[in-house]
């Protein structure tokens, strides 16, 4: 009874995520899904899951999602949708249900935990995968680099304006040059 | 110690394209020298492997349980190929110092070409599948990023464009291989697929055996992918060498060879393989017939040869093929490499504004002669011998109107080289301009090779022991160098095949009293003009992805949630088709 | 009402919200939530699935290959936004749209 409320005030935070009207709060509600998964994670068998959930899905890229709100501005949306939503929540609704009406209910299925550690599974038995992790964080310092880097001047007009600017510049340029 | 030498012979050119372009284009003479020093380290280490040979040299990457292990295997097909590979590769390498003298952008150039011979060595020395792939993808992306290398140039651009397409549709053969080959043993490891493949469902085999040859095909420009070779010499020359005799184009017939003990029960497979070589053959030496194209006959030359290979592996001679292999990969890289001397000089690709430069230019007439006589199977010079083998192989285990049809390839492979020889190097001159024999850094991988064109095939002996030694599943037989040329010598089939060559050759010196025979012969020459009409079909192939290609990419509108709303839609089509099919299960 | 069912109403009601959160946002800061939310979806089925058959270990390593990927797509998303944000001054997607060439 527990676990089906946990997952449905998860189900109300996700929703909130894009009910809100600030991108701050909109950060803080998915750091709300990321405690109560983490906890129904535990309650799953999964607790090292658990664990990096919480202090990566809660912690660290909570922390950078206020980091990067703070850095490029929090202006409310309230921009309208593209897609007309009826259209936009019956495919989201109908894939969803689709897979329900597939999976739903699981029946006379209890899974037996005893296996071996995670460790060995880990490295013995993915080791492409670890290889491709590590380069895959790697890739994530050359990003946060990226986040972190200083911006060029900033353009001042829309970018083909600035483009179209440009080329006029050194058109004028190479004719000074050719004229003397 | 062979674990150390078989990543080295890989590691040591890719460490050395990531120099040579790390060095930067302002140091030519620097990229020049560290490029041929890589590439000849490479060949060496290469060389060093031959002591190692052995099915138990082996190198295991573990990777996890999920995908198998990464290995290495260090036996006598893949070594063999790593040597020709990184050899004549160092050795184009070489000459590209001279060739490409002053050319811009060097460090793009040496760094795939070093890429490219890494990259074949580690497609040869791959004992799984998985590994395999990945490296047969790496040569056909520097096959289309070298063929494109002048990539101002519209026609480059799309040669290369064309070989990349090409090779991938070949590709797909090579993948359903290996997702069959892990699908049904659980094992990526050729060996062990070679070991178990007779338990593998009749049908499923023959799919793979089928996928296999498309590969094959594919990669070694056979009918009916034949076209993308000769669009490919759009490359500089000492890439055309390295594309033509050293690394691509090898690794198809590589890969018959080796799946060569799984697929020889699987009905049709032989016979299939080998209309594949007798057609490559035969119609790519009537192209070079008609070609006025100096690098283009050459480049039908070498799907004509490559046929020979094809063809005997179809007829079960792996050894036959590979010795061939051997032959052709030293004198073709040498006819290349002199044809480049000769455009580099002349400054034009067409014969006929050639003519009488023998005079002008004694060095490359003559190692230009040693690698005609190869390539059209005169006696002495290795390609003589190898290819006296593959016919004979044909004739005792192959069928007859083949053997007849490959023997009517040797006299029209005699005849196009003859041709070829006459209209560059003999006869008035259409040259005006002053030209110059080839530079002494053009000379010595030229000498080297044309020591090899005469020589390589006294190696036959120790070569079948490396083959017979290390190849559990093909059952090759030893002999030595002598057995086989007394054979050859004392054949009957290798007298009829010089009469046929004979043939060839006078139809040439006669080819003025043959005028009569010339109009009939008319039409023929026109469709080897048009590529027997596979040019069209491979065109619209390229045509086709391209403009489907455009086509797809109008419907990337860049609105991001219209493009979600095609995912989340296609997705629904999916489930919606899933849950008919367990609707159905049920009901 | 087993905690396995009551895992995959979870992962069928996050992949539901997040699929309408991608449809339907326009903030690109908003597109990588619901990215965020579409992944946490993907690790969850993969636990219960890892529970159902009894080898949570194994479901365990799979989900945090998944985080591991899930986190660097938040962080290069948000580094682009932020590099976005400095050059066109604007997050919106249909007006990033239009710089298509």
């Amino acid at each position: 009874m527990i676990d089906l409320l946990l997952i449905l005030v998860t189900l109300v935070f996700a929703v909130q995520a894009f009910r809100a009207a600030r991108l701050l709060s909109a950060a803080l509600w998915l750091a709300g899904v990321s405690v109560l998964l983490a906890i129904f994670f535990f309650r799953l068998g999964a607790p090292q899951v658990a664990v990096i959930e919480l202090s990566v899905g809660a912690g660290l890229v909570t922390v950078l999602f206020v980091f990067a709100i703070s850095v490029a501005g929090d202006e409310p949306v309230a921009l309208r949708s593209l897609l007309p939503w009826p259209l936009a929540a019956a495919l989201a609704l109908g894939a969803a249900a689709l897979l329900g009406w597939l999976t739903l209910p699981l029946v006379g299925v209890e899974g037996a935990l005893a296996e071996r550690p995670l460790a060995e599974l880990l490295w013995q038995q993915r080791g492409l995968d670890m290889l491709g992790q590590v380069v895959i964080i790697f890739c994530g310092v050359l990003g946060m680099l990226g986040l972190l880097a200083e911006a060029k001047a900033p353009l001042r007009q829309p970018v083909a304006a600035e483009v179209a600017a440009r080329r006029e510049r050194e058109l004028e340029e190479m004719q000074q040059k050719a004229l003397p | 110690m062979a674990t150390w030498l078989m990543w080295m012979t890989i590691g040591v050119p890719w460490l050395g394209a990531l120099l040579v372009w790390r060095l930067g284009d302002e140091r030519p003479n620097a990229q020049h020298h560290a490029a041929a020093v890589f590439s000849l380290l490479a060949g060496g280490t290469a060389l060093a492997l031959l002591p190692f040979v052995g099915e138990t040299a082996v190198s295991r990457i573990p990777v996890g349980g999920v995908f198998g292990d990464f290995t290495l295997v260090a036996d006598g097909l893949g070594v063999f190929l790593a040597i020709v590979a990184t050899v004549v590769g160092s050795l184009a390498v070489i000459f590209s110092g001279a060739y490409m003298h002053g050319a811009a952008q060097l460090g793009r150039y040496y760094a795939l070409v070093l890429l490219f011979i890494g990259a074949m060595a580690g497609l040869v020395l791959a004992g799984g599948f998985l590994l395999l792939f990945f490296f047969w993808e790496i040569t056909a992306l520097c096959s289309y990023a070298l063929i494109s290398f002048h990539n101002d140039d519209p026609k480059a651009v799309s040669g290369g464009v064309k070989a990349l397409i090409m090779t991938q549709v070949g590709g797909v053969g090579l993948l359903g291989l290996a997702l069959l080959a892990y699908g049904y043993l659980s094992s990526y490891e050729i060996n062990t697929f070679l070991a178990q493949a007779h338990t593998l469902p009749a049908a499923v085999l023959s799919i793979a055996a089928f996928g296999a040859l498309a590969a094959a095909a594919a990669k070694s420009a056979q009918v009916p992918f034949q076209t993308w070779l000769p669009d490919a010499m759009e490359a500089p020359s000492p890439v055309s060498a390295l594309i033509h005799a050293a690394t691509m184009v090898n690794a198809g017939v590589y890969l018959l060879a080796r799946l060569y003990p799984a697929f020889a029960a699987v009905p049709g497979w032989k016979t299939a393989v080998l209309t594949v070589g007798l057609l490559s053959a035969l119609l790519a030496a009537f192209m070079a017939l008609t070609a006025h194209d100096l690098k283009r006959a050459l480049a039908y030359s070498t799907v004509s040869q490559l046929g020979y290979m094809v063809y005997a592996v179809g007829v079960g001679g792996v050894f036959a093929s590979q010795f061939h292999l051997l032959s052709h990969a030293v004198f073709k890289a040498l006819l290349f490499l002199s044809a480049g001397a000769v455009i580099h000089a002349v400054g034009t690709r067409d014969m006929r504004q050639m003519g009488g430069l023998g005079a002008m230019m004694p060095f490359v007439r003559a190692v230009f002669l040693a690698g005609a006589l190869a390539l059209a199977g005169l006696p002495l010079a290795n390609g003589f011998f190898s290819k006296e083998l593959v016919l004979e192989e044909g004739l005792h285990h192959g069928p007859l109107w083949a053997y007849v049809g490959m023997l009517l390839g040797a006299g029209l492979t005699a005849l196009y080289t003859l041709r070829m020889v006459a209209m560059v190097f003999y006869g008035e001159t259409a040259v005006t301009r002053r030209v110059h024999d080839a530079s002494p850094r053009m000379q010595l991988p030229l000498g080297v090779l044309t020591f090899g064109s005469l020589t390589t095939w006294l190696l036959a002996g120790p070569f079948t022991r490396l083959l017979a030694q290390t190849l559990p599943y093909h059952a090759l037989k030893e002999m030595t160098t002598l057995e086989m040329a007394v054979e050859i010598l004392t054949a009957p089939a290798t007298a009829l095949a010089l009469l046929v060559i004979g043939l060839g050759l006078s139809a040439w010196l006669l080819r003025h009293r043959l005028h009569r025979w010339q109009r009939p012969l008319h039409p023929l020459a026109q469709a080897a003009v048009q590529s027997f009409g596979f040019e069209r079909i491979n065109q619209q192939l390229t045509v086709g992805t391209k403009g489907a290609a455009a086509v797809l990419s109008r419907t990337q509108t860049g609105q991001l949630n219209w493009n979600v709303a095609a995912i989340v839609g296609a997705l629904l089509l999916v489930l919606v088709v899933l849950s008919w099919i367990v609707g159905w299960l049920v009901g | 009402m087993t905690l396995l069912n009551i895992g995959l109403i979870g992962v069928l009601g996050l992949l539901g919200v997040g699929f309408y959160g991608l449809l339907t946002s326009r903030n690109l800061i908003k597109v990588i939530i619901a990215l965020q939310i579409l992944a946490k979806a993907a690790v969850l089925a993969l636990l219960v699935a890892g529970n159902a058959s009894g080898q949570i270990g194994l479901g365990q390593s799979v989900a945090i290959t998944v985080i591991v990927a899930d986190t660097i797509v938040a962080v290069i998303g948000m580094a682009l936004a932020i590099q976005v944000r400095r050059q066109m001054h604007t997050l919106d997607v249909v007006e990033l749209a239009r710089l298509r060439g």
